[in-house]
């Protein structure tokens, strides 16, 4: 790494309109691109702090702050565009968590890098809505958490009850989504209301390591701990009456389900396998890059290929977990209500993945160019009349879910044409951590935590109460902050505010 | 039944086949005889009598008895349907008496006879020569850069090629909602073509699940974590 003063660093870094930075070539060695990042005044300031702490003498180790992770990732070979950080950037393993970026297909040198998916392979957001008012739900909320919780199992360690044997598994990467539909867990209309409906076609459980599967097994319909959660929430604001309308969102106080989980200690596993794989491959064939943790390996080689696959596995396996907890979900809301889940209208209205890479075509410098486009703690934003997106949302573009931090609120956006062009179809994800875990639960007390929480009026089951305060919304930037900046920026449009009113999670 | 009635008469050189009233009965009785005198001639002229006295109470029975003697098929049918067949009739007689002069005639607008339907699209019945064609390629053309040929049709889908490939030229603000519009429009058949699609899909589907599906949880199973 480049060691520089503050203020020399701060001269590759050009305000382009005030919400808009670009990162220089020269920030770091070897840049392909440009980087750029968005942001507002108040997360402007977390990231130039962040770097600035870095700048000071005898900060080393550790991770990098998110503006040097965009610039290296800028220096990956076969990188096209820019090295894009959304608002909710933060430090993560090479790639920030939050940074996408795009690689062109046709050139031999791009590389596919795990760090750019992330461990949680294909986690994701899917939102149910309901027929249900804030009115039916308060008075049995305590009840109805409490059935979630029974429901769905959380936390490290936990075990789903659909029974499942190694054979089934097998089915179930292969086939994502269609496995829970041919099995009868999910409706039709779910799978078309999912990103890549529900299934990654090249994925190839065979190059999956046995001992991934060993840890996927058990942990199938289950939440798994982190920031992992399921919410039910309240429709609280709606700033696009028509784009709502289209996702059955008509009125305030209308009541959702969120589900935000992914792929277990299955997607964990296929993730370290990769990097293992990819460290040779980058010997043999001489890729350099600037972080070791930005392992890699070009996407037309064995290695490069056999993650994709395996990670196409991972991506199905989170999809039939999500698909899974939707099939407890309305099973919870059925018992309480004594109402089957078609009488309580129980659609999905979306599911987007927020860790995955993906084979797209864009349009770079004028030309349709097929890319393998990485996005790591960012969420697919395709505009309208997108030919990927469902008919129901041809009018409005994608639905975009964005969950806050516990305990504060959720947004719904949608994509926009702006989105397309500048971040390829790409936007925020969440709130993004402002505080690592280690220091959260320096500085924070998990009594304080729930007893806020309750103060807000929030009912909360929690498998592991101590590591609460790792997910505090102190710990985390302001999801509104974040949601601002996208809309103002014009890559993401406001739709819907979603508040919540009870949380289970790990 | 009257504009068929007037085809057939007018093909057989009848004098006044417009003024054609099949509804007046005596009309209709003099159009009897006069096939019979002019086309069909099934009877010698003497045998014709009965026929020949059209304000004749026995006219009827001679009708029928006439019918009967040509082995008509609708001898029970309406009054219309009789005359019809007897037109028909007339007609292959006269067909059969001249085939090497008619068999040659070509049917010249032969979507005058069946109604316009089929031809809904309008994209079906484009006159690739016609003027309006030809200036509408230009213009596209213009527009999207494509070079003089002199088919229209290949400019055409050099237009076709360079809309698929780039992204779409920008237009002159005068011709945006020219172009606008209908581009509009048929962005929104086409999202109605996909939703019918998409919901014959989630049928298909559901049709399979209620062979397949059999969801079943096993509460033993479940273990909350720390």
């Amino acid at each position: 790494m480049v060691v520089r003063q503050y203020n020399e660093e701060l001269k590759y870094l050009e305000k382009i309109n005030p919400h808009c930075w670009k990162i220089k070539k020269g920030f770091q060695p070897n840049m392909n691109v440009e980087g750029v990042f968005y942001v507002n005044s108040t997360l402007e300031k977390l990231m130039l702090d962040e770097l600035r702490n870095s700048c000071r003498p005898g900060m080393t180790g550790g991770f990098l702050p998110g503006v040097k992770q965009i610039a290296n990732v800028a220096a990956l070979p076969g990188i096209v565009g820019r090295s894009v950080g959304l608002p909710d950037i933060h430090s993560g393993y090479g790639f920030a968590i939050g940074n996408m970026a795009a690689f062109d297909t046709s050139n031999p040198k791009s590389i596919v890098s795990p760090g750019g998916v992330g461990f949680d392979i294909n986690c994701g957001v899917r939102l149910l809505r309901t027929n249900l008012h804030e009115k039916d739900v308060q008075p049995i909320k305590e009840q109805l958490a409490q059935s979630l919780f029974d429901h769905i199992p959380v936390g490290v360690g936990s075990k789903g009850i659909i029974p499942m044997n190694a054979r089934d598994l097998e089915e179930a990467l292969e086939m994502g989504m269609d496995w829970s539909l041919r099995e009868g867990y999910v409706w039709a209309e779910d799978k078309e209301h999912c990103e890549e409906y529900g299934r990654m076609l090249n994925a190839d459980p065979s190059k999956v390591s046995l001992r991934a599967k060993k840890r996927g097994l058990p942990q199938l319909g289950t939440l798994g701990a982190g920031n992992h959660y399921a919410e039910i929430q309240v429709v609280d604001e709606i700033y696009d009456k028509f784009a709502a309308g289209k996702m059955g969102l008509e009125r305030i106080g209308q009541v959702c389900v969120m589900i935000h989980s992914g792929s277990r200690g299955f997607g964990h596993q296929v993730a370290t396998d990769a990097l293992v794989q990819m460290e040779k491959a980058m010997k043999r064939d001489q890729i350099d890059v600037n972080d070791r943790q930005l392992a890699c390996a070009r996407i037309n080689s064995v290695e490069g290929q056999d993650y994709l696959k395996a990670m196409a596995a991972a991506s199905n396996f989170a999809w039939v977990n999500r698909s899974s907890m939707t099939f407890l979900t309305r099973q919870a809301f059925s018992k309480q209500f004594k109402l089957a889940p078609d009488d309580l209208d129980m659609h999905v209205i979306y599911d987007v993945s927020h860790n995955v890479a993906k084979i797209e075509e864009h349009i770079v410098d004028g030309k349709v160019k097929t890319l393998l486009v990485h996005r790591k703690g960012s969420t697919r934003a395709f505009p309208p009349h997108h030919p990927l997106i469902p008919v129901d949302y041809q009018l409005t573009g994608q639905p975009v879910l964005i969950g806050g931090s516990m305990g504060t609120c959720s947004y719904v956006l949608t994509g926009t044409h702006q989105g397309m062009t500048e971040t390829f179809g790409s936007t925020c994800h969440g709130a993004g951590r402002a505080l690592s875990r280690a220091k959260s639960r320096r500085n924070i007390d998990y009594k304080d935590v729930l007893s806020k929480l309750e103060g807000m009026g929030i009912s909360i089951r929690v498998a592991s109460p101590k590591l609460v305060m790792e997910e505090a919304p102190e710990s985390y930037k302001n999801v509104t902050d974040v949601v601002n900046t996208c809309h103002a920026a014009g890559i993401s449009k406001k739709t819907v505010k979603l508040r919540p009113i009870a949380v289970i999670k790990g | 039944m009257n504009n068929i009635f007037k085809l057939k008469l007018t093909a057989l050189g009848h004098p006044n086949p417009v003024g054609f009233n099949s509804e007046d009965e005596k009309e209709y009785r003099s159009v009897v005889l006069w096939l019979e005198d002019q086309k069909i001639r099934h009877y010698k002229i003497e045998e014709r009598e009965g026929l020949r006295n059209i304000e004749s109470d026995k006219w009827k029975d001679a009708y029928n008895t006439y019918q009967r003697d040509l082995v008509s098929p609708v001898v029970e049918g309406t009054l219309n349907e009789q005359l019809n067949w007897l037109l028909s009739y007339a007609v292959r007689l006269e067909y059969a008496d001249n085939v090497t002069k008619y068999k040659d005639v070509k049917v010249e607008q032969p979507k005058q006879s069946a109604p316009n339907v089929v031809s809904s699209n309008p994209l079906d019945n484009l006159d690739f020569d016609s003027p309006a064609f030809k200036a509408g390629v230009e213009r596209i053309c213009a527009l999207t850069g494509v070079g003089p040929h002199s088919d229209p049709k290949v400019r055409l889908s050099a237009v076709a090629k360079i809309l698929k490939t780039a992204p779409h030229p920008d237009f002159p603000k005068n011709e945006f909602n020219m172009v606008q519009q209908p581009v509009d429009v048929l962005k929104l058949l086409f999202i109605q073509d996909l939703r019918e699609l998409q919901t014959k899909i989630n049928e298909a589907l559901v049709a399979v699940q209620t062979v397949t599906a059999d969801p079943r949880t096993d509460t033993s199973l479940g273990k909350v974590g720390r």
